[in-house]
């Protein structure tokens, strides 16, 4: 287009009125953030649905929220009675899970040699009829004993389901967990006759004195205990602030949270219990019967050996290991007014697990720890009124599967190694990473040949080794059930609905229904239906023929979408009727060997008890491929991405050593971790503390480091002996050396990046000198 | 809001509660799109948590050397077991008289009347003297463009910007939330937007709602019947706020930011002694 001098004067001067004119509109003066929506926005609509988390066994009732087939975010449902509305760093990680770049896409064969990694897609057909075809053999040779289930422990209709298919099979299922608790299930199950773990009301208790258990950060159901623990501290309401004592061999979360720390040496909380127990009976504090009861009438002379005087002499073979003193506190009146404390400001509960029972003398200490409990008049008590509340039986039959003990794992491998598992078939666990390196879980697999089958949704390190992988879909996009354990105090059956479809381009397939769909193409009698909906609706069909409970409906698809909507079916007055059990008798107690079994190294320079604790994000390693939980920064040393080891402060300069130092920590077997130095200043010199989650060979993007392993795993290196009495791994019980390789890299840590400041003049400090 | 409503947003934290557990911060990291903190943005510094738990060494006073607080790793002479940890969790203050807002010379942080202290992103050129000028160092540049693998980019919350290169980003009090609540509550249903229908709507701020123990208390000042209003008084005419709870403080008050999140202070009864 041409365009004349006086066409342009004329189209410019057009165009300057109609910018001085639009210079400057009011709204344009009006400062506003895009960040605000204004009112006449039109936002997307979101749907909130309720379901089960299954990032960890605590398995928090949530709510979703899902825009346009998308989930977008994970919050605790506020009605679930667990975690009435709280959840954890991990629950929330759930969303990265579903939309990982690493998330297999469909089934998957061996195209190489066996861990190689070498993969090449396939068909759900062919995958299914491989797997069914193995399956067959073993019927045809009428061997079908060599087939092994692996899940992580199960509860509710899955548990059914597995349950039934082994049987019907006639092979076997294990449930594996790495960090395991069958010691815990032993002594619940010996000092208070129950069938499954006690709802521990932190919420009503006005004394909580725990030894080694993590319970805020990891232990059995962190978020049901953190809020306990936030009603426990409550100020309002004219309620009395709760008191917290915690006795542990590390300076952990739980610790850290705790009024008053008591440092044990590891495996001694026992005696510690014991010398409590001591001085609650000689003072005539407490349950004076009970006291009675329990020394055979012989009150506190029957503990006489436990007396705080003599536990806290270094001389005595019984020395637990309490400093001198502590802020001006000689350790026995430590102890004196723990004992104090705890029968005098009930409701009192004591609670033990974690490292405490993962010793040679696991069951002692957790024996004597839970024995307090009775000598306070804290057991059995109704819900609502603290202390130990037993649960109810489930209403509806549900089978819950407890995790295997070391024994049964190596039992297993040498199953494997000998070739009389033919079929393994793995789903929610990783063996290959969670078991002391010692049992060469992955050597007896490569040795055995049996035909692996993983249901993994990521190549971790047993998928690894693996045939075939079938990818299961995840939690937020299938059904499921889940019956607590521990409870609430009351009948508690959560429900677990899809609330997104696999992203595009991915086709997972629900692991229970596999095996309904195998168990049909093979003909077994398991005797339940087709898909796992229809399980979980004749669950639903019984709850609803309870008449009674949280869920109305006149119909049953009325009951069926209200059970949905709430995630899950409760009865606040279904309460455990189980009368308060017999007392256990410390007087046979105390003839039991207190002390534990250390794995030693034979003494040296250099040589401490390693005490390896659960990552508060990663937990054993399952969540080790989310990147937010990568980056969560460890509470206590804010370190992520890396494994560490937590060693004292003092302890770290004698040794030449400073942070970022790589260290070498190597056991009596010679087998050996690395790992990055953080000197810690309240640990005790006798320790090491290092996390499990990292280490894995395999999992993806954010868990290696450049195709690398990120970290390492200290479980690798634990000793298979000591066992606990129940024959689990004692996995607190291994010294290790400390060595310095050299090298030294940045630790990647939160702290230092924004640089801390003073918190207010020092009569407005953080910390409080006075309860007024 | 629409209602002609007034609000003043603010915020409670009672330490004694919080447990360290750092739920909130991959709650917010969620709900807000913060850029993945990957090993490398650790190493260089500038890893971004808009609510972040810092830990404190806490010593006995015997052993506590002036300005010690400046380095929480810094070594001390107390023995081990009388050292004990403290967490706090820091966000943004939201503060009456923000010493970041006047120091922006493109209006992109500025107070609005709801007591929030807002950044308006597309406005944002990044001189960082916003966070040069902010002594909770709750403001974060963006160093890199972020990035999310394909697939996670799914999980982007729709109701809030994906900050660019060069931009601060930092704590809005997840002012996208409260503007739903705002709309369906005073807009749609015609009441007040409350404690209650912040909670009930799941229009609280993502770290509020995550707090398993309930450390984080959210509300509005202006609103009478906020559980605010349990820790502090507010003058109905001049609308200034007067801690009236034995434990509240502010963090850095002599400072006179007058933030909107006030804190309640830790209890240690080792320190009555019993």
């Amino acid at each position: 287009m041409r365009l004349s001098r006086r066409d342009f004067l004329k189209w410019s001067s057009l165009s300057a009125i109609g910018a001085v004119s639009c210079i400057f509109p009011d709204r344009e003066m009006q400062i506003a953030s895009s960040v605000e929506m204004p009112e006449d926005l039109v936002t997307g609509r979101d749907n909130w649905y309720a379901t089960l988390c299954g990032q960890c066994p605590e398995r928090e009732g949530i709510i979703v929220r899902v825009m346009e087939g998308r989930a977008k975010k994970i919050q605790g449902n506020p009605l679930y009675p667990t975690n009435l509305g709280g959840q954890s760093a991990r629950c929330e990680a759930g969303l990265q899970a579903i939309y990982h770049p690493d998330r297999l896409s469909g089934p998957m064969l061996r195209s190489g040699p066996r861990g190689s990694g070498f993969f090449e897609p396939t068909t759900w057909q062919d995958a299914l009829t491989r797997v069914t075809n193995e399956l067959r053999q073993l019927q045809a040779g009428g061997n079908t004993e060599a087939m092994l289930v692996v899940t992580d422990p199960l509860r509710g209709q899955l548990g059914n389901v597995v349950g039934r298919f082994a049987t019907a099979f006639g092979g076997r299922h294990m449930a594996f967990e790495a960090m395991e608790q069958p010691t815990l299930n032993r002594v619940v199950k010996d000092v208070f006759g129950q069938d499954t773990l006690p709802d521990l009301d932190i919420d009503n208790s006005g004394y909580v004195l725990s030894f080694g258990a993590d319970l805020l950060s990891t232990w059995v159901s962190p978020v049901r205990y953190s809020r306990g623990y936030g009603r426990f501290r409550s100020h309002s309401n004219g309620t009395q602030r709760g008191h917290f004592v915690h006795a542990d061999p590390r300076y952990s979360m739980t610790a850290a949270n705790a009024d008053q720390w008591i440092p044990v040496i590891p495996g001694r909380e026992g005696i510690l219990a014991l010398s409590i127990a001591h001085e609650i009976i000689s003072q005539g504090l407490g349950d004076r019967a009970a006291a009675q009861a329990m020394t055979s009438g012989a009150g506190a002379a029957a503990l006489e050996a436990f007396s705080p005087d003599n536990v806290v002499r270094s001389d005595n073979p019984l020395y637990v290991g309490i400093p001198e003193s502590m802020r001006g506190v000689a350790a026995a009146d430590i102890i004196r007014n723990v004992a104090h404390g705890f029968a005098e400001r009930g409701p009192a509960l004591a609670i033990g697990g974690g490292e405490a029972g993962a010793q040679s003398n696991g069951m002692f200490n957790l024996t004597a720890i839970y024995a307090l409990n009775f000598l306070v008049g804290s057991v059995g008590r109704r819900p609502g009124s603290g202390g130990v509340v037993f649960n109810p039986a489930p209403p509806v039959a549900s089978a819950a599967v407890d995790a295997g003990s070391l024994t049964d794992w190596m039992t297993a491998a040498e199953d494997l190694r000998s070739g009389s598992v033919r079929v393994l078939m793995v789903r929610g666990a990783n063996p290959v990473h969670g078991l002391p390196g010692s049992v060469r879980f992955a050597s007896a697999i490569k040795t055995g040949r049996p035909f692996v089958v993983s249901f993994s949704n990521f190549l971790d390190d047993t998928a690894m080794m693996a045939d075939v992988v079938l990818p299961d879909r995840l939690p937020l996009e299938d059904w499921g059930d889940d019956v607590p354990n521990p409870g609430p105090g009351y009948q508690v059956v959560g429900f677990q609905q899809p609330v997104v479809n696999p992203p595009p381009g991915l086709d997972p397939r629900s692991f229970p229904d596999l095996l309904l769909t195998m168990s049909q193409e093979l003909g077994l009698d398991d005797g339940l239906p087709n898909t796992f909906r229809d399980v979980l609706r004749e669950e639903a069909q019984a709850l609803q023929a309870l008449g009674r409970g949280s869920v109305e409906g006149a119909t049953f698809e009325g009951f069926w979408n209200g059970l949905l909507q709430q995630g899950g079916w409760w009865d606040e007055g279904a309460v455990s009727s189980a009368a308060p059990p017999v007392p256990p008798s410390l007087a046979e107690l105390v003839s039991q060997t207190p002390t534990p079994v250390v794995r030693s190294i034979g003494g040296g320079a250099n040589v401490f008890q390693m005490v390896p604790f659960l990552s508060n994000s990663l937990l054993d390693g399952r969540g080790a491929h989310l990147p937010w939980l990568q980056a969560t920064p460890d509470p206590m040393t804010s370190v992520t991405w890396q494994t560490w080891v937590e060693i004292n402060t003092g302890k770290v300069k004698e040794m030449g050593l400073e942070e970022g130092d790589v260290v070498r920590l190597v056991n009596n077997e010679g087998r050996s971790i690395e790992a990055v130095v953080y000197p810690h200043p309240a640990m005790p010199p006798w320790v090491v503390g290092v996390p499990v989650g990292q280490g894995h060979a395999s999992s993806g993007e954010y868990a290696m480091r450049d195709g690398e392993k990120r970290g390492d795993n200290p479980i690798s290196i634990l000793a298979s002996e000591p066992k606990t009495e129940t024959g689990s791994l004692a996995w607190g019980a291994t010294e290790v050396r400390v060595e310095a390789t050299g090298r030294s890299i940045r630790v990647s840590k939160f702290e230092g990046i924004v640089p801390a400041f003073p918190i207010g003049v020092r009569d407005e400090d953080i910390v409080q000198v006075s309860r007024e | 809001m629409a209602q002609g409503n007034k609000h003043k947003w603010g915020m409670v934290i009672d330490i004694d509660k919080c447990t360290g557990c750092q739920a909130c911060v991959v709650a917010c990291q969620s709900e807000n799109n913060i850029p993945l903190n990957t090993e490398d943005r650790f190493h260089q510094r500038r890893a971004m948590e808009w609510i972040r738990v810092e830990r404190y060494w806490e010593v006995p006073d015997e052993y506590r050397r002036e300005g010690a607080n400046d380095n929480p790793t810094e070594p001390t002479d107390a023995p081990w077991y009388d050292i004990k940890a403290r967490f706090i969790p820091i966000l943004c203050q939201h503060c009456e008289n923000a010493p970041c807002e006047p120091v922006c010379p493109v209006f992109a942080t500025y107070h609005n009347d709801e007591g929030l202290n807002v950044q308006v992103y597309n406005r944002c050129v990044g001189t960082r003297y916003c966070a040069n000028n902010c002594p909770y160092q709750v403001r974060y540049f963006n160093f890199w463009e972020p990035v999310w693998p394909e697939r996670l980019r799914n999980q982007l919350n729709p109701d809030v910007t994906v900050r660019s290169r060069g931009i601060m980003e930092k704590c809005s009090f997840c002012v996208q939330r409260i503007r739903r609540g705002e709309l369906k509550v005073e807009g749609q249903e015609g009441g007040r937007l409350s404690d209650k229908g912040l909670a009930e709507g799941n229009f609280m701020p993502a770290c509020v709602q995550a707090c398993p123990t309930n450390t984080l208390i959210f509300g509005d000042y202006d609103d009478p019947n906020s559980r605010l209003r349990e820790y502090v008084e507010v003058d109905e005419t001049t609308g200034e706020k007067h801690l009236k709870d034995p434990r509240a403080y502010q963090l850095l008050k002599n400072l006179g930011t007058e933030p909107n999140v006030i804190y309640l202070k830790k209890i240690d009864p080792q320190f009555e002694g019993d």
